[in-house]
């Protein structure tokens, strides 16, 4: 199955911030959606997922920021009866502990409200429950910022293992083009509301066209070093 | 220099930090690593005399580490600006703290270096964009010419490509004035570019100290291993065909 959006455009306050915009993605694909602050990434991610789930899709978003999954107000257990009603699926019927276990999370207590857990358990508590059912696609908004490196590593293996046990498309939103490279087959860049060059992750790590893209690749690691 | 001379701190009933020596001689830079929790910040906090140890004593040159006035750049650059002064205000606090001459020519070429325009400093801290604060509170840190600053997460609230920028301007500005820094950071990525030692801190503990070069080839510590590879598995560090 392919997913596609085509014609996707979004305005704030006049400006148009994301100009027409179509993508394709095939099933089980992993695509890296890379561009500097503020060039439209996170707008896109938003208008696809809404676009798809309009057509009944099941999309799953891991958003940049755990706060706005979660309501501070409301436990973290009825935020995980929650994404199960949503799913129509009986409350308490998946399986939560292997999961949490996986995930390194499974000492938070879920009688606590989001603001009980740190951010990073934060995070990987909604990782956890984009995982629950088989989204058709995954949607990952900056998935690692919250997290130390070692956990954020572990977290994004994890991610890859269920993808492919559940043949999930990822779509991979960062600024980071170091970690975007390791993790999806295909990259675009975005920049000021457009996506200005897309190819294999190779082809833009070896010939970068635009500026936009020598940019990123250019300053996409700190050092090489010899192992 | 600055010397970290086994160093306890407690906390509740076991301890923050654990037996920790660190020495950082100026114009150098060490990077302290490890994970959230580890005791980095505690570390920091601790050289600035905010906790007391338990056991041991921190001195620059000789001296109590208050006397040499070091320089602190906080993760978050925002959250460290009163946000109703203007950054003028804020930057010259530490210089009208000591009712000291205004230091117009340091600013200007402290900006130039940060590339940062001087009409920033007219504006409010939500006026501007997340990397100029930061290079905004570096500035401050460095405005009354400490000999030693210290950099808690200096670059974590920055997205990956001004990283790297910001963090040649630091090292660039380092080698023109010759302050010691000691650079708290989760990445490994930042500290193998740019310390001249690496220090790995895990559970309040010191794991190892060496040379990014001596890091790479031979880490000795299950612990640093791990972090390597971690760091190779994000794309923060690049493995040599």
């Amino acid at each position: 199955m392919i997913l596609s959006v085509s014609g996707l455009s979004a305005t704030r306050s006049g400006r148009t911030i994301l100009h027409p915009t179509s993508l394709d993605i095939e099933q089980c694909e992993s695509i890296g959606l890379v561009g500097v602050s503020g060039s439209g990434k996170s707008t896109f991610g938003h208008m696809l997922i809404d676009d798809l789930r309009s057509k009944g899709l099941k999309v799953a978003h891991v958003p940049q920021s755990p706060e706005e999954a979660l309501d501070p107000l409301r436990s973290m257990r009825f935020h995980w009866h929650e994404a199960e009603r949503a799913l129509g699926l009986d409350t308490g019927s998946t399986d939560k502990k292997t999961l949490f276990t996986a995930l390194k999370i499974e000492d938070g207590d879920l009688r606590k409200r989001p603001w009980g857990w740190s951010r990073g358990m934060q995070q990987r508590f909604v990782i956890a429950m984009a995982l629950i059912s088989s989204p058709d696609l995954i949607v990952l908004d900056e998935p690692t910022s919250a997290l130390d490196p070692v956990t954020a590593a572990a977290t994004m293996d994890l991610l890859e293992q269920h993808r492919e046990d559940l043949n999930t498309a990822m779509i991979l939103i960062t600024h980071d083009l170091g970690l975007a490279a390791r993790r999806v087959s295909k990259l675009m860049v975005m920049h000021d509301g457009r996506i200005v060059e897309q190819a294999s992750t190779e082809d833009i790590l070896e010939r970068p066209k635009t500026d936009v893209a020598k940019y990123l690749v250019a300053h996409r690691s700190w050092a090489v070093v010899p192992c | 220099m600055l010397k970290v001379d086994h160093v306890w701190v407690r906390r509740g009933a076991g301890f923050a930090l654990r037996n920790i020596s660190l020495s950082l001689f100026p114009g150098k830079t060490l990077a302290v690593v490890g994970e959230s929790g580890a005791g980095k910040s505690t570390l920091i906090a601790t050289i600035l005399d905010l906790v007391k140890p338990w056991k041991g004593e921190i001195t620059w040159a000789g001296a109590s580490v208050q006397t040499c006035s070091p320089g602190l750049v906080m993760q978050e650059p925002r959250a460290a600006f009163n946000p109703v002064l203007s950054l003028r205000q804020s930057v010259l606090e530490p210089i009208v703290a000591r009712n000291e001459d205004m230091p117009h020519e340091r600013i200007k070429r402290l900006s130039d270096s940060l590339e940062l325009s001087l009409e920033i400093f007219d504006r409010y801290p939500g006026e501007i964009s997340i990397g100029q604060a930061q290079r905004v509170a570096i500035l401050r840190a460095l405005i009354a010419a400490p000999p030693l600053v210290l950099l808690d997460e200096p670059l974590s609230a920055l997205d990956a490509v001004i990283q790297k920028h910001t963090a040649k301007l630091i090292s660039d500005l380092q080698q023109e004035e010759g302050f010691a820094a000691m650079i708290v950071t989760h990445d490994l990525g930042y500290a193998m570019a740019y310390a001249d030692e690496i220090a790995v801190i895990k559970s309040g503990g010191i794991e190892e100290v060496s040379t990014p070069q001596t890091f790479a080839k031979e880490s000795k510590s299950g612990y640093s291993r791990l972090l390597m590879e971690a760091a190779m598995a994000l794309g923060a560090l690049e493995p040599s065909a």
